[in-house]
């Protein structure tokens, strides 16, 4: 049963897909950051995202803490955590067959979501921190997600400015760009790859306290963030930093529309086949891919 | 050896073997596998508690067949291929004695196909979508309503209450697609007027866009076929999208105390369906409650009960049969009555009995025991369910052998 599709309605789905967009590019951030340098598809990115969003739970469930607050705390554990995957096994895979780095980081991800399944059991869980909407003009603004949305632009501002500013960021970029030419140039790119990764699990965790906020949380929840940050990336070209922050809003609003315009059960389609129309008319993504 | 000594010998062994005590023979091992992970792992963990409640108690009272019971348990993720996987290893490599039901329609759907290759007896106890149990299968066993049934409480009492328009979404699903179409179908009946449906994939957590069309319908009441994750996130959802429908009511997850402890104030005024509830009067099922209450340190659900009561009719089937064989239990079942903590007596029909278009068992019973919709409103006293009258009946039937009895649209029974 269909209805008549109004402006409005229009409006509503827009400011939904910007909203989420904006959670997407920021996770995706993450992942076009370990591609960009260390030529690996990190298969854990979600499940590293599940992990962030239970340290937001845990956070507020047992200390009562604001949950925006403990969006950096999440960050920051993750951070360490990405260090620490890094130093002892991705680190093996950088220079491997991508098929290595695949394996690798598929196994890292089954581990997590099973740990995970363990220790917090695969109870539903979620922060029942704000709810409800402000009313724009007659369009709902969800108050969690706002918010979300509002952390979610400053994270990847902060990211961004890092990267283009600071020495450090620089010199991932540098990496990033040659591995062997920064080397030459006295970057030491073993830490620069830590840095990396423990900055793009940061970035996932970010975005999954930011989650934990507006939908309920399970440790099988990150798998279909790494689809999404996968796909985000290919549309904006891997390796490229601000087409990630682009891919994110075009498919945020690409699977409203469509959910509108079609129905939900299409939105998927219709975003994996404009990943397939994308690959084919511009192959190295909307912004251009790293070139190789 | 002669031919005749073996068939002696083969005798002596098999009296010896009778009189043997329990310990001297290996446990009977149920096989099952259940969504204890994924989407559907808090209904799958409660139906794994109650089979688990239901062996603990078989095995105090000394088993079955004189033999101990044994669950041999596997997690099928909440996907039907898994469950198929893990049903053939069960039956094929596990070689276990028996199986037990998974976990929802979709899955037991699957992992029928399976059991029925091996002809192995599969009481489903939370299996609700009826076409299951057609298809010719013929050792497969239903235990709870049906699914069309489930949002039939809500849309009776919209219409009593005069409301008019109704939008209904459920999840992609076997049992949510029946659900649902059972809702269109009332509502129709019932002069509501179906003003938005639309379905969602399973695993779904964004409703933006759907409940911006369906707030653009504004129907009185919303209707979900909902699992409990979704219930969750369209719950929320609409929350954060003002949508306020008069009434609003789920299918699964409603029931559950994690609904409320999840989503806190977001929960009141919802109705949600059930099949049980422990303040019905039913022999034992205070009993039940009390135990499992004390055993898994948590309320049980109709899940919890549909379990305990599926695998003790399993049982009961393989007592009166006196023997493990597929058909022979078969036989057992299709005879059996049996009063559980989930209903008072299963009324099971009599396999050729004449089932006339509205005095058939499945009807009778149905007007009886729908699932129970009730306002969501918990801590405090769980209010029974408004329309169930005690003297209800439920439980086990064959829906194969009942090519007679009338479609679901005509009698409006669950």
């Amino acid at each position: 049963m269909s209805v008549v599709v109004t402006p409005e309605m229009i409006g509503q789905v827009v400011i939904s897909g910007i909203l989420s967009g904006a959670l997407y590019a920021m996770v995706a951030l993450g992942l076009a950051l370990i591609f960009g340098v260390m030529r690996v598809i990190n298969i854990a990115h979600g499940p590293l995202l599940m992990l962030g969003a239970y340290v937001t739970f845990f956070l507020y469930s047992r200390t009562g803490m604001n949950p925006f607050l403990t969006v950096p705390l999440a960050m920051a554990a993750l951070f360490v955590v990405g260090v620490l995957l890094q130093r002892t096994l991705v680190f093996r895979v950088v220079d491997a067959p991508e098929l290595s780095s695949l394996l690798l980081t598929f196994g890292i991800s089954i581990a997590l979501v099973n740990v995970a399944q363990n220790l917090f059991t695969s109870d539903l869980r979620a922060v029942e921190y704000i709810t409800g909407s402000w009313s724009v003009g007659g369009v709902a603004l969800s108050k969690p997600r706002f918010i979300a949305f509002v952390f979610a632009l400053a994270v990847t501002g902060a990211a961004f400015l890092f990267l283009k500013t600071t020495r450090l960021g620089k010199a991932i970029r540098a990496t990033s760009q040659s591995r062997e030419v920064a080397l030459v140039c006295g970057i030491d790119v073993g830490r620069i790859h830590m840095l990396t990764f423990g900055l793009a699990s940061a970035l996932a965790a970010g975005g999954g306290a930011l989650l934990a906020v507006i939908v309920a949380i399970q440790p099988e929840m990150g798998g279909v963030w790494t689809f999404k940050s996968f796909l985000v990336i290919v549309l904006g070209g891997a390796g490229n930093y601000p087409g990630a922050l682009l891919g994110g809003l075009l498919l945020g609003l690409v699977e409203q529309l469509a959910s509108l315009f079609l129905t939900t059960q299409l939105s998927e389609v219709v975003a994996y086949v404009l990943l397939v129309l994308v690959l084919l008319v511009r192959p190295t993504g909307l912004l251009g891919g790293r070139q190789t | 050896m002669t031919l005749k000594g073996t068939i002696a010998l083969t005798l002596v062994a098999a009296l010896a073997g009778g009189s043997l005590p329990a310990a001297a023979q290996g446990p009977i091992r149920i096989g099952a596998s259940l969504s204890l992970t994924g989407t559907y792992a808090k209904l799958g963990k409660n139906q794994h508690e109650g089979y688990q409640l239901c062996i603990k108690e078989l095995n105090a009272k000394g088993g079955l067949l004189g033999r101990k019971l044994d669950l041999v348990m596997y997690d099928d993720q909440s996907l039907p291929p898994t469950a198929v996987r893990l049903y053939e290893k069960l039956i094929t490599e596990d070689k276990v004695d028996a199986v037990m039901g998974p976990y929802s329609s979709p899955v037991s759907e699957a992992a029928a196909n399976v059991t029925e290759k091996y002809k192995k007896v599969m009481v489903a106890p939370l299996a609700a979508t009826t076409s299951i149990f057609k298809k010719g299968r013929k050792y497969m066993f239903m235990v709870i309503s049906p699914a069309e049934g489930y949002l039939e409480g809500l849309v009776d009492m919209a219409a009593k209450r005069g409301l008019k328009t109704v939008a209904v979404v459920n999840e992609d699903t076997l049992f949510s697609k029946a659900a649902a179409s059972g809702a269109v179908e009332l509502a129709k009946k019932k002069g509501l007027q179906v003003v938005f449906t639309e379905a969602y994939p399973k695993g779904n957590t964004d409703f933006s866009a759907l409940l911006t069309k369906l707030r653009a319908a504004n129907p009185d009441v919303v209707a979900a076929a909902t699992y409990f994750d979704d219930a969750v996130a369209l719950t929320r959802q609409m929350k954060e999208l003002n949508v306020n429908p008069k009434m609003y009511g789920v299918t699964v997850g409603g029931d559950l105390p994690e609904f409320y402890d999840t989503l806190k104030q977001n929960a009141e005024y919802i109705y949600g369906a059930t099949q049980w509830e422990h303040t019905l009067p039913y022999p034992g099922n205070q009993e039940f409650f009390d135990t499992y209450k004390k055993e898994f340190a948590h309320e049980p659900s109709y899940h919890s009960a549909a379990g305990y009561a599926g695998c003790l009719i399993y049982a009961e089937g393989v007592r009166r049969a006196g023997s493990l064989d597929a058909d022979k239990v078969r036989e057992a079942l299709l005879k059996l009555e049996l009063k559980t903590a989930l209903s008072p007596s299963s009324g099971r029909a009599r396999r050729r009995s004449p089932c006339g278009p509205t005095t058939s068992p499945r009807a009778r019973r149905a007007s009886r025991r729908r699932p129970g919709t009730h306002d969501r409103t918990r801590r405090g006293p769980r209010r029974p369910p408004p329309m169930p009258p005690p003297d209800q009946t439920a439980g086990l039937r064959r829906q194969s052998r009942r090519s007679k009895i009338p479609a679901m649209s005509e009698t409006t029974e669950p």
